[in-house]
């Protein structure tokens, strides 16, 4: 980015604050994230039912955000690192938004969980939803510091997550190998996995389209993949 | 002071503004009425000439003229008697003094008119006819009502004796009023009645052909080298200095010239519209170059540009497209700096065209007057014909200078073609 | 790119006018058959760079040209080279609209006369049917080709003078700021012309409007204070150019 100022003062005033809102929704999202990975290991009820509260203000930010963009293309025309700063902005809202309607369907899903649910359940679910939160924090510090070398460390890390969600998703399939009774809660802990997964998927996309801002280039190669668990099967 | 009082303030200022304005320009227009009445009310007599009618008998026994005689013959015959006793016939005449009062009060030139009317009617040969024969400048005062008749005779230029006969004239209805064609066709003379301006017309004529045939090309070729060849450097820039002072330079420094060079040094033929055109076209070579050289620069670069980039050379950029949108300009230039140059005195008395010529000129190389110079002639004489006469020339010489600028002006809208 | 032949190139090329440099050590390459737009602040020197092509800085005394200008491997920046002849092959648009206050006929014919490239009237209406069709002119003007050139609309006018650069059958032809004096949709109108246009002609146009340098040309290149800083494929230059500069003058933070 350029230190230099915008001669147009209200230009350089809409993109601060398209900046500033994206980061907003940024910490908005960590915060639901990692409310909601809390609230799945400690089966916490209440938690659950705020998240799908605040899930609301995402997609305010995200309609808001939305607008700003549309503002920007008409009255600007943005050129070179501001076309890609709106496009990517664009984008990076949009999966925000995707991780925090993910958060709260987990969220949802935790309404139908026993209290006690076994703590070999949770175990390798508690650190995938830890990883994918770290990732979204460190991809959303990589956009305030607008690093390249964070947006690649976040991308590559992508296999992690996906190594770790076919763990966990190995455990839930034992645990319903033991017993076709669980099948109910099975089902419940697989589609939270899942979901858990793609919202780390769409760090990976905010951390692709980081480095496109920052580049101008799209990252190269197929993205790191983890071995898959239908895969596996 | 309050905003309202602030306006209210601003718009008495504009009001007195244009007050002032306006009273100006009113006070110029009366100047300009006021001169234009005095001219005019001065000069407007100088148009009519008075005659009498005199009965001539045309014998040619007594003229000692063959029957159909040549205009050579008639032309070497002696009018003289004729002429004196068909004046004399007029009124009835006691002693030499009655004769010599009654003979005065025509224009010396009666055997002239005479004999020219003779010349014209042939078939009056033998026969009597009534003619009209200019009156002197004194009578013809006289019946235009300038002359003072109260006073006693001796502060008179006319006698009683003349007064009873002009009487006399007028009751018998044989004294007439008509247009003085004269002026336009005679050449100077010491009697008022028969001075004309053809002389300085035909001088002035000529003098600003020669100032034209001279000045023109040259100023235009000049003008469009300097605009548009030039290289910009101390020199042109020492050029052009020069061209503007040359252009602030008094009239009376170019007669001078001419009188010292052309007069001097070339032995030119002195008082003639050669020598007066060359000086004049001397002293109106940087007025015509500076408009010249305005209208060139108002023609804009993008022309010269457009034609070049198709591929013009430089002359063709300038004679196609630059020279013809400047017309317009150059030629009210050329046109106004001609006006400037008729009017010019000055110069013209320093290389001896204030000489008294009587004939008219039939080239620029014959001495003759012109028509600025007629006016400083006949401004210095006393009698009060030469006063109106006076008057009519500037009258003739302002329409031909409000004839030519109202040319400049209409060629310039004929002619100016818009460029976006 | 498909096509790859260089048109104009220029090497080492230095403009002075008097004590003022205006152009420093200018390399760039112009390819056949594309349009290419200069960009970049007042005074940067892009106006004078096309006006060396043509050599239409020869009016000017003051300029002093050194370096290289070769079109088609031909050295056009010396004594030898008559520009009448170079004019011809290089025709050239102007800012502003400067149509001769002669006929539109006129105005079209005039550069064919002169170059004598009509021997006969029948030919000369041919050139100036066919220059009028391509300036995309001829439909709005075949009724009254005797009216005055500067009687047409701004934007007409602009395409007359397209035409009657073209009418000579140039090579290149150099547009400067073609349309800044111009509506939106007049401006439109060139655009879509110079679209046309490109397909038998090279054209280098310089403009203010990045906009414009977006839509109409292949190839941009960013001058500043007599540099050329930057040149790349306009898709380039617009979304991720290489130089801090460029980037600056585009997104508006020029100072």
């Amino acid at each position: 980015m350029s230190e230099e100022k915008r001669i147009v003062k209200s230009y350089e005033e809409e993109m601060q604050s398209l900046n500033d809102d994206l980061v907003k929704m940024g910490s908005l999202t960590e915060s639901q994230l990692s409310d909601t990975i809390q609230a799945i290991v400690k089966i916490d009820k209440e938690a659950a039912e705020n998240i799908i509260k605040n899930d609301a203000q995402i997609n305010e930010l995200r309609a808001k955000i939305d607008d700003q963009i549309s503002t920007v293309l008409v009255k600007r025309a943005p050129m070179a690192i501001d076309l890609r700063t709106t496009i990517s902005s664009l984008k990076i809202s949009h999966d925000l938004e995707r991780i925090g309607d993910l958060a709260k369907s987990v969220a949802k899903k935790i309404e139908p969980l026993p209290i006690d649910l076994p703590q070999e359940l949770t175990g390798s679910l508690k650190r995938l939803g830890e990883l994918v939160q770290k990732q979204l924090n460190n991809v959303l510090d990589a956009y305030i510091t607008k690093s390249k070398d964070k947006a690649i460390e976040v991308w590559r890390n992508d296999e992690q997550v996906d190594d770790l969600t076919h763990i966990a998703m190995n455990e839930v399939a034992n645990f319903l190998g033991k017993n076709k009774k669980n099948l109910e809660l099975a089902t419940h802990l697989l589609f939270v996995t899942k979901n858990i997964e793609r919202a780390g998927d769409h760090v990976t996309n905010i951390a692709e389209s980081l480095y496109y801002l920052i580049e101008g280039e799209y990252l190269e190669g197929a993205r790191p993949k983890g071995k898959e668990f239908v895969k596996d099967k | 002071m309050s905003k309202e009082e602030l306006l209210k303030k601003r718009y008495r200022a504009e009001k007195r503004f244009k007050f002032y304005g306006l009273t100006s320009v009113i006070l110029a227009i009366l100047f300009v009425l006021f001169l234009v009445n005095v001219i005019f009310s001065k000069g407007k007599g100088a148009f009519s000439r008075t005659t009498i009618s005199v009965e001539v008998d045309f014998n040619t026994e007594k003229l000692e003229l063959k029957n159909n005689p040549t205009n050579e013959e008639i032309q070497d015959t002696d009018f003289y008697d004729l002429s004196i006793e068909s004046l004399l016939n007029v009124y009835k005449t006691k002693g030499l003094k009655e004769e010599k009062d009654l003979i005065r009060i025509f224009s010396p030139d009666y055997e002239i008119e005479i004999k020219n009317f003779i010349i014209e009617n042939k078939g009056f040969l033998n026969k009597t006819a009534i003619i009209e024969l200019t009156a002197s400048d004194d009578i013809d005062q006289l019946n235009k009502g300038n002359y003072p008749r109260h006073l006693p005779e001796e502060r008179r230029r006319i006698s009683d004796f003349q007064l009873l006969i002009y009487d006399k004239l007028v009751e018998d209805n044989k004294i007439q009023k008509t247009f003085n064609t004269f002026l336009f066709t005679n050449g100077d003379s010491r009697d008022p009645e028969l001075a004309g301006v053809g002389g300085s017309l035909l001088g002035s004529f000529f003098t600003i052909i020669v100032t034209l045939l001279l000045s023109f090309p040259v100023a235009i070729l000049a003008s469009i080298y300097l605009e548009e060849f030039a290289p910009k450097n101390r020199i042109t820039d020492f050029i052009e200095i020069n061209i503007n002072n040359l252009a602030a330079v008094p009239s009376i420094v170019f007669g001078l010239l001419g009188l010292g060079i052309l007069l001097g040094t070339f032995d030119f033929p002195r008082s003639t519209p050669l020598v007066a055109g060359i000086t004049l076209a001397l002293m109106t070579l940087p007025r015509i170059i500076i408009p010249c050289r305005a209208s060139l620069k108002a023609v804009p670069p993008s022309i010269r540009e457009g034609a070049l980039a198709v591929g013009a050379s430089k002359v063709q950029s300038v004679t196609h497209h630059v020279v013809p949108l400047a017309i317009p300009g150059t030629l009210s230039g050329t046109i106004i700096g001609l006006a400037q140059a008729l009017g010019e005195t000055a110069p013209l008395i320093l290389i001896g065209m204030v000489a008294f010529v009587v004939d008219l000129p039939s080239s620029p190389v014959d001495p003759s007057a012109s028509l600025p110079v007629q006016v400083y002639l006949w401004s210095e004489q006393a009698e009060r014909g030469f006063v109106e006469k006076t008057s009519a020339t500037i009258m003739i010489l302002l329409t031909f200078l409000i004839t030519m600028n109202a040319f400049a002006v209409y060629l310039r809208q004929k002619f100016e073609r818009r460029w976006s | 790119m498909t096509n790859n032949k260089v048109k104009i190139k220029t090497e080492k090329l230095d403009v002075f006018y008097g004590q003022k440099q205006a152009l420093k050590n200018v390399n760039l390459e112009i390819f056949n058959r594309e349009v290419t737009a200069l960009i970049g602040p007042s005074g940067c020197g892009k106006s004078t760079y096309i006006r060396c092509i043509n050599r239409m800085n020869d009016v000017i005394e003051t300029c002093k040209i050194s370096g290289s200008i070769k079109i088609d491997g031909q050295e056009i920046n010396n004594k030898q080279i008559d520009v009448v002849r170079l004019r011809e092959r290089i025709g050239m648009v102007f800012q502003k609209p400067n149509p001769f206050p002669k006929s539109i006929y006129d105005n079209v014919a005039y550069g064919p006369q002169i170059h004598g490239l009509a021997d006969h009237k029948d030919k000369l209406d041919q050139i100036v049917q066919t220059s009028l069709k391509k300036s995309a002119l001829w439909e709005e003007v075949k009724d009254r080709l005797d009216e005055p050139g500067t009687s047409l609309s701004g934007g007409q006018q602009q395409r007359l003078c397209i035409a009657r650069a073209i009418s000579v059958n140039p090579e290149v032809i150099l547009m400067d700021e073609p349309c800044s004096a111009l509506d939106p949709i007049a401006t439109a109108k060139i655009e879509e012309l110079m679209e046309e246009l490109k397909k038998t002609f090279t054209i280098v146009i310089v403009t203010h409007s990045m906009a414009q340098a977006v839509r109409v040309s292949q190839r941009t290149g960013f001058f500043h204070l007599g540099n050329l800083i930057e040149v790349d494929t306009t898709d380039k230059m617009f979304k991720n150019p290489n130089n801090k500069m460029t980037q600056d003058y585009i997104t508006g933070r020029f100072g």
